[in-house]
């Protein structure tokens, strides 16, 4: 399954008169791999979630949207929330689990897009539930109850779930916050394995400079709902930028990549 | 397929056995045959017998019942003052007079009537109190069965009165009715000529007194009662309140206090320990008497001797015999 | 903390090998679970205060629902006890525990809260304050075994989730803590009401406090067949939302990513949980802990995949609640509802300890 391209006309979010994102203007490509960037309130979780689609009853958190938003060349407006769902997957930063759920089901929810309503899953849908669970790597961790997991564990597992819904669009928001650093390697080069080998077009929310710099081939950085800059890491991450955006002053040290 | 097979499945079970029942009339149980063909040989009169009861409705009955069962204290007495209390199958659990009385067996306690127990019996007529103290829905149920059930609520001493000739016409034992009216009335009008000339006491009767006072209400049986006796009620604000705010009593300060609650242990000389009731007047002059709340507020045949018994409680120099029926409390002999 | 005291402390949260065996064959818990329940129903029509000798019993069945020429050699009131007092109310109790059962899975997924009940939105409060109304009105009428009391029981249950609904914003995205919080306060306002209504009511107290109660001893063959199609409809539609209910396990947002519609399955959800619980209470008045406690001990044994939770739920409650009719009606009839509290409280604490697992509220 290839991935979808995904653009942004002049996208701007309002709440009442603040304006969280102002026209953004950006275009991912198929199987490409970006990281969205920026300090707190930049905007980029809100603009993540505009991307997430508004349909369904589930608004971004009630933003006024003008500018366009379109996945694969076809406006987001156009598309039900079942369709979506077949082609997005979202990683949300943190998830609460109200009933004890063991991480094999916490997997095959990944699966409802596609599962028939009535029948459930079928052979090709737990054919998926178990690939998805061994191309994360947690197989060991299967019958066990999610909400006993390590932080790292659960987000694994989430992520596992977003790979078992085969998405041609992977968006993550903070997908490596609280985690140890093996376990945002182990993250990191998950998903560079979904956009090298899957073709999954992939857009992170990422807090961590270092980590985004190190794995992800282009960056969008966001100031105050304003995209500043956009490109290649060296390009986009310059001293000067930093402090104008993040208000430190830098050290930069170029590290071979991996 | 196979999730959809349970939820189905179990639709069709319940579709089936619903499917099924409704097909088939409903059942109504007959009395015994035999002693309804009895009823026709005496006079020309039809063999039924028709009556309206307490609450309008119109029950017939298709002969002289020999099975019934009887829903209210009241009414267990009566049947057996009546002198048929052989034919009484069932009673409530708070029916212990007469004696015999308590060899029937339970059909219904103050959470409701027992329909099965009552349909076991599969009686000619069962005799339920109005007012609710029946659940409505129980009658109906039972009427639904196609059990005859006729509803009896005296409101006050004259409606105990044509219960009595009610009951008595249902079990075709009309002289008997008459005579324990005729008593009744002999007692009344006993009890009315003593009192006449005498005072109109405010008179409290106590039902309770704890968690709350507890009174009669205003136009409620015990105020008839207490009017007949030659007392002047105090009664409560609402014919459906039965609490009374001590301060209320306190301020309408009744002459004379009746203890109904006396076989409940409450006797005269306990309530001058009873915080605020020391300045009551009847209180303070003594005037508190003890009374069997049975025969006062049963709406039953033994009404003439609680009639009196009331009386003399508040008039207890009055020119009335003395009660032959009851219990005397805090006797201190 | 030593690596082999955590390793210890994990083994020992992990269920119990039984539990994990049956997790994944939720047939045989449903066979099992139709298995008991046809057993208890009979047991149901079999036993009660009068003795009705059991091959009289199974004959009365056999002739009257399939119509076998069977010779008639009981008592006329014997077939009146079993066919018109007994069998309705078995068969009424088997409805309102599965409608309960489902009632409190789907509001539990909803709210995803393991707190929630059917009761939870002020649907108890409504249906008492309006049965106690009832009994004030000095107006009766009895419409196919149903009065007043019946209508304004259904009427303010369902009375009481559109006032939670449009208070607490449902319609558009609210937390749903609020929605929540709504319902209790809209249930205690109401619950007011009812004493109020009570303290006002005397001599028809005792109806109110035995109404709330609950009761199937009022069960009949009319409101059999009014109230039985209102629940059936309602059931049959909460079985269908098992995959909105799967949804729903990580959050409303993440169930709309997943391509659920949220507003709509919010509202279906709402509607036929609401629905059934109003008809249940309307009939036969509050029954608690059925729609608490059922759909836990279900999913502690089955998981939370609604596929299997939602029917599983719907025959154990029915059967769970059958039973406790019976045990309650042998038992000098007492209001089941003190029945179900008294068996599920300690039940469900046995295989909640058995489990381990607990819960994070």
């Amino acid at each position: 399954m290839s991935g979808v391209s995904l653009e942004l006309r002049d996208l701007t979010l309002s709440y009442g008169a603040r304006r969280a994102v102002e026209k953004v203007t950006a275009r991912v490509d198929a199987a490409e791999m970006v990281a969205l960037l920026g300090p707190n309130g930049a905007g980029k979780s809100t603009l993540l979630r505009a991307v997430s689609g508004s349909a369904n009853g589930v608004s971004a958190g009630g933003a006024r949207r003008t500018g366009q938003v379109l996945i694969d060349d076809v406006p987001l407006d156009e598309y039900d929330g079942a369709s979506l769902a077949r082609i997005v997957a979202v990683v949300p930063g943190q998830s609460r689990v109200a009933f004890p759920l063991r991480v094999e089901e916490l997997v095959a929810l990944g699966r409802i897009p596609h599962e028939h309503p009535l029948l459930g899953p079928r052979a090709a849908d737990h054919a998926a539930i178990d690939a998805a669970i061994e191309r994360v790597g947690i197989s060991a961790l299967r019958g066990r109850d999610v909400r006993e997991l390590s932080l790292g564990e659960r987000q694994l597992a989430v992520l596992a779930m977003a790979v078992a819904q085969a998405p041609r669009l992977l968006l993550l928001d903070e997908p490596t916050v609280h985690l140890d650093l093996r376990h945002q390697v182990k993250v990191m080069q998950l998903l560079r394995d979904l956009a090298k080998r899957d073709g999954v077009t992939i857009l992170a929310v990422m807090h961590d400079i270092n980590l985004a710099a190190h794995f992800f081939g282009r960056l969008l950085l966001l100031d105050q709902g304003r995209l500043v800059a956009d490109g290649r890491p060296s390009d986009v991450l310059t001293p000067d930028r930093i402090r104008t955006v993040y208000g430190v002053d830098p050290a930069l040290v170029a590290v071979a990549r991996s | 397929m196979r999730r959809l097979r349970l939820p189905l499945l179990t639709l069709l079970l319940v579709a089936a056995a619903c499917a099924g029942p409704a097909a088939s009339p409903t059942f109504a149980p007959t009395s015994t045959p035999g002693p309804t063909a009895l009823a026709s040989q005496t006079a020309a009169s039809p063999p039924g017998i028709t009556l309206v009861d307490d609450e309008g409705t119109t029950v017939e009955l298709p002969g002289v019942p020999q099975t019934v069962v009887s829903l209210t204290t009241a009414t267990t007495e009566l049947v057996f003052a009546l002198g048929v209390g052989d034919r009484l199958r069932g009673r409530t659990d708070l029916d212990l007079y007469p004696a015999e009385a308590t060899a029937l067996p339970v059909v219904a306690t103050y959470q409701g009537v027992h329909i099965e127990d009552v349909v076991a019996i599969a009686p000619d007529l069962v005799i339920a109190g109005g007012n609710n103290f029946t659940a409505a829905g129980d009658v109906a149920r039972l009427r639904d069965l196609g059990i005859p059930v006729l509803v009896v609520y005296a409101p006050d001493v004259d409606g105990v009165l044509a219960d009595i000739r009610l009951v008595g016409q249902a079990l075709a034992q009309e002289q008997a009715a008459e005579g324990l009216v005729g008593a009744i009335e002999a007692r009344i009008t006993e009890v009315t000529a003593a009192v006449a000339g005498l005072d109109r006491p405010r008179t409290f009767y106590e039902i309770g007194y704890e968690p709350e006072i507890y009174g009669p209400a205003p136009d409620s049986f015990v105020a008839d009662m207490v009017n007949l006796a030659g007392g002047d009620p105090i009664t409560t604000t609402d014919p459906a309140v039965f609490a009374i705010p001590l301060e209320r009593l306190v301020t309408l300060d009744p002459e004379v206090i009746v203890l109904g609650d006396a076989a409940y242990g409450i006797c005269p000389d306990s309530l001058v320990t009873r915080a605020g009731w020391a300045g009551i007047t009847a209180v303070r002059d003594g005037q508190v008497r003890p009374a069997d709340d049975i025969i006062i507020t049963l709406p039953g045949p033994r009404l003439g001797e609680g009639l009196a018994a009331l009386a003399l409680a508040i008039h207890p120099d009055a020119d009335i015999d003395p009660p032959t029926a009851g219990t005397e409390y805090c006797s201190t002999l | 903390m030593s690596t082999s005291v955590v390793a210890q402390r994990r083994a020992a949260a992990r269920p119990a090998a039984w539990i994990d065996r049956l997790r994944h064959r939720p047939a045989w818990l449903a066979l099992a679970g139709l298995v008991v329940l046809c057993v208890v129903a009979v047991a149901g029509v079999m036993f009660g205060s009068v003795a009705v000798p059991a091959g009289d019993t199974l004959a009365i069945l056999a002739h009257r629902l399939l119509g076998w020429p069977v010779i008639v050699t009981w008592p006329a009131s014997a077939e009146t006890i079993v066919v018109e007092l007994r069998l309705p109310r078995v068969l009424m109790a088997l409805a309102v525990g599965a409608a309960l059962s489902l009632a409190g899975v789907a509001l539990q997924g909803l709210l995803r809260n393991p707190l929630a009940d059917p009761y939870v939105l002020g649907t108890a409060s409504g249906a008492a304050l309006g049965a106690a109304l009832a009994l004030l009105v000095p107006v009766q009428f009895a419409l196919l075994g149903f009065g007043l009391i019946h209508v304004l029981a259904f009427a303010g249950a369902l009375g009481a989730v559109a006032i939670v609904y449009r208070v607490s914003r449902l319609g558009g995205l609210s937390s749903l803590s609020s929605v929540l919080l709504t319902g209790y306060a809209i249930g205690s306002l109401l619950a007011a009401g009812l004493a109020i209504t009570m303290y006002l009511s005397g001599q028809t107290l005792r109806q109110i406090f035995f109404y709330l109660l609950g009761s199937f001893s009022l069960a009949s063959w009319p409101q059999v067949a009014v109230g039985l199609p209102i629940i059936v409809l309602g059931t049959a539609v909460l079985l269908t939302r098992a995959r909105s209910l799967n949804a729903l396990l990580l959050g409303e947002e993440t169930a709309a990513h997943l391509g659920l519609d949220v507003r709509r399955e919010r509202l279906v959800l709402l509607a036929a949980a609401s629905l059934v619980t109003a008809a249940a209470v309307a009939m036969t008045g509050l029954i608690g802990f059925v729609g608490l406690v059922v759909p836990h001990v279900v999913r502690l044994v089955a998981g939370p995949n609604a596929r299997a939770l939602l029917p599983l739920s719907a025959i154990w409650g029915a059967a769970f609640l059958a039973m406790a009719d019976l045990i309650a009606r042998v038992s000098g009839e007492l209001p089941v509802g003190v029945i179900t509290g008294v068996i599920g409280a300690p039940f469900f604490l046995f295989v909640l300890r058995r489990y381990r697992g607990g819960y994070e509220l």
